[in-house]
């Protein structure tokens, strides 16, 4: 796995490629440090499957962000990934650009 | 390890030690007759020996067929039949028990009349032949219950039940005998039998049993299909009975009575290759459920194991008889300083025959499991009665007779001889010896694996993988590997820190299947309305509800799922 950030005034972009599963998880899990930012876009489109351990941090991240009143964007997911996210409803609490 | 290798090797023991018990079992009234009542009644029994081949017939006629068209059709998910053919062959097995018992009473007499043995011994077999008569009504229904007990996933009881009757039947027949002669003897086997059949009723109280009661079944068809597919199988006791018959007879008019108790080793001998019966019995719950799946690749991974267990049984019982062939006549209770020495190079001259009878009686379940029983009853009654019929009169007219051990030694390694150059000729090279087509295995792949994280991912990532390389839509490919990760890791979460061994077949032949195995604790990962209690249990739960065609259905005591994507 793969993991890129990209920092742009308040604006934090992370670029994850490769799967995301429970063993590979934990690694994302480390490489999503938000810091200051306001706005966190997690670019996924290199990312091909997500198990319930990917999920699991989107959820977090999103919570993270919310509590402190920011934005946590997920953009670029593939239809394999968006299937994932649609059949655990998780499409409609996240949010996805 | 692989889990079929994992899990035909886990049946073994059992399924080695029923059979051992079995054998143990037809020797134990010659053990106790010939060390209480001398050689004659060795004799006398041995005179029986054809009779406990029938018996094994008669039960074998419903419960081979039975249980492989029942762990079969459990192969194919059909559950109702699995069951219907449970139902037919446990009515059939009580009829058939009692119609034998029938039979035999009135053929006590004239078959007892033409072996033409001395008074003395016939009286005692005659004695003995009346009070076996429960004893063969019952055998038929304790070994049918054993049987699909056993490959219902329940080794351990069907093991014990084992135990109980040869146990029981010892304990009992002892004393019985020391009263009352022969008949004391056939009366304690009757009891060891219905020991059996009360022990094995409880496997019906087990979680998980498979075994049931239904009407799915047509009474003639159905008993003709069982009846096709046990005659394979049972050959071997018909051809092993029919073989002792002529035996006795051309010994006794060759070499007279006193011939007999080396007879009765080396019948013994052989006798023992029904031990390595196990070795099928062990590959026969996995292989049939792999041949109701239409899994020739797995079919064919449990047999080569089997075959290399067989040959290994047989050529270990033959060196172990090779050094020390008083063993047998030990057990026999061969004494007589007149008869051991001759006894001793027969025993020796018969092990031969064990590591061929082993890969025979392999190759005999093997064939009846695939539905080639007219090529499992030919090879089984070429081994142990056509070969050996031809050859002991020739030889024994040369050579005496030690030429008609000798000829029992040879007679398995010459059928499988020719066997192989007929089935090599007839369905060519590239399938010997399993005569399964390889078509289907391009489009099969299969994962093994112990259940952890990392073998996890790896074994979902290679499903992924596998389905892209075929042309499926990565929609699917992913959803598949989505499924085998999840599902996975939630059998492994619910195995807390236990050794739990998983296989994934990817099967492309019909659309896209997927067959998750596990020997986990046995649960329904297909109900989509089972608690949820973390997100992983979430997101199973709804892929369950996106994948329609499911089915979890437990199979020799293991959990499987077959999913259709």
């Amino acid at each position: 796995m793969e993991i890129k950030t990209k920092s742009e005034g308040s604006t934090l972009t992370i670029s994850v490629s490769g799967r995301v599963d429970t063993v590979t998880a934990p690694e994302l899990e480390a490489g999503l440090k938000f810091g200051d930012a306001k706005c966190v876009v997690l670019d996924i489109a290199e990312v091909p499957y997500m198990s319930s351990a990917g999920l699991r941090l989107l959820l977090t991240s999103h919570k993270a962000m919310l509590a402190k009143g920011g934005e946590f964007k997920i953009v670029n997911v593939q239809p394999s990934v968006s299937e994932v996210l649609s059949i655990t409803g998780f499409a409609d609490i996240l949010n996805i650009a | 390890m692989t889990f079929a290798t994992s899990k035909f090797r886990a049946f073994l023991p059992a399924a080695t030690f029923a059979m051992a018990a079995e054998f143990l079992m037809g020797l134990s009234d010659s053990v106790i007759c010939g060390h209480v009542l001398g050689e004659t009644g060795l004799s006398a029994v041995n005179l029986m020996q054809g009779v406990f081949e029938i018996v094994t017939f008669v039960g074998m006629m419903v419960t081979v067929g039975s249980c492989v068209h029942f762990s079969t059709e459990l192969g194919a998910l059909h559950v109702r039949r699995a069951h219907g053919y449970f139902t037919l062959g446990f009515f059939a097995s009580i009829a058939f028990g009692l119609a034998f018992a029938a039979a035999l009473a009135v053929l006590r007499h004239p078959v007892l009349t033409a072996f033409g043995a001395s008074k003395e011994v016939t009286e005692l077999a005659s004695a003995y032949w009346v009070w076996f008569l429960p004893a063969a009504m019952l055998e038929p229904l304790a070994f049918f219950l054993g049987t699909l007990a056993y490959a219902d996933g329940d080794a351990r009881l069907s093991l014990f039940s084992y135990c109980v009757q040869l146990v029981g039947n010892c304990l009992v027949s002892v004393p019985l005998t020391i009263y009352f002669g022969a008949a004391g003897c056939a009366v304690g086997t009757g009891i060891g039998s219905f020991l059996a059949i009360v022990v094995l009723l409880f496997h019906f109280c087990r979680r998980g049993c498979m075994l049931g009661f239904s009407r799915h079944f047509s009474v003639l068809p159905d008993l003709l299909r069982i009846f096709r597919t046990s005659l394979g199988d049972a050959s071997k006791n018909v051809g092993k009975a029919a073989l002792i018959f002529a035996l006795n007879a051309y010994v006794i008019a060759h070499f007279g009575s006193e011939m007999l108790p080396v007879l009765a080793v080396v019948v013994m001998t052989i006798g023992i290759s029904e031990v390595f019966d196990g070795v099928a019995n062990a590959a026969q719950p996995l292989a049939s459920v792999y041949i109701g799946e239409r899994n020739s690749f797995l079919t064919k991974r449990v047999m080569r194991a089997a075959l290399r267990m067989a040959l290994g049984e047989g050529a270990a019982a033959m060196l172990v008889l090779l050094a020390y062939p008083n063993l047998i006549l030990m057990m026999a209770g061969v004494s007589d300083p007149t008869v051991v020495p001759a006894a001793l190079f027969a025993v020796r001259v018969a092990s031969i025959a064990l590591p061929g009878l082993a890969l025979v009686l392999l190759f005999n379940s093997y064939y009846v499991f695939i539905g080639r029983e007219t090529l499992a009853t030919l090879l089984t009654l070429a081994a142990v009665l056509v070969v050996p019929a031809a050859l002991f009169p020739a030889m024994g007219s040369a050579w005496g007779a030690r030429g008609v051990w000798a000829a029992l030694g040879l007679a398995p390694l010459v059928s499988l001889a020719v066997f192989a150059v007929y089935e090599m000729v007839r369905w060519g090279f590239r399938i010997f010896p399993f005569l399964l087509q390889g078509g289907r295995d391009a489009a099969l792949r299969v994962f093994d694996l112990e259940l952890d994280p990392a073998s996890i991912c790896l074994a979902s990532a290679g499903v992924e993988k596998h389905l892209l390389q075929k042309g499926i839509d990565a929609a699917r490919a992913s959803k598949a590997a989505l499924l085998v990760e999840e599902a996975l890791m939630v059998v492994r979460d619910r195995n807390g820190g236990r050794r739990t061994l998983a296989e994934v077949t990817v099967d492309l032949n019909d659309g896209l299947t997927l067959v998750l195995r596990d020997d986990g604790e046995i649960f329904d990962i297909t109900d989509a309305d089972a608690s949820v209690s973390s997100l992983r249990s979430y997101l199973v739960s709804n892929l369950m509800t996106a994948i329609p065609n499911r089915r979890n259905l437990t199979t020799t005591g293991f959990n499987r799922n077959v999913f259709k994507l």
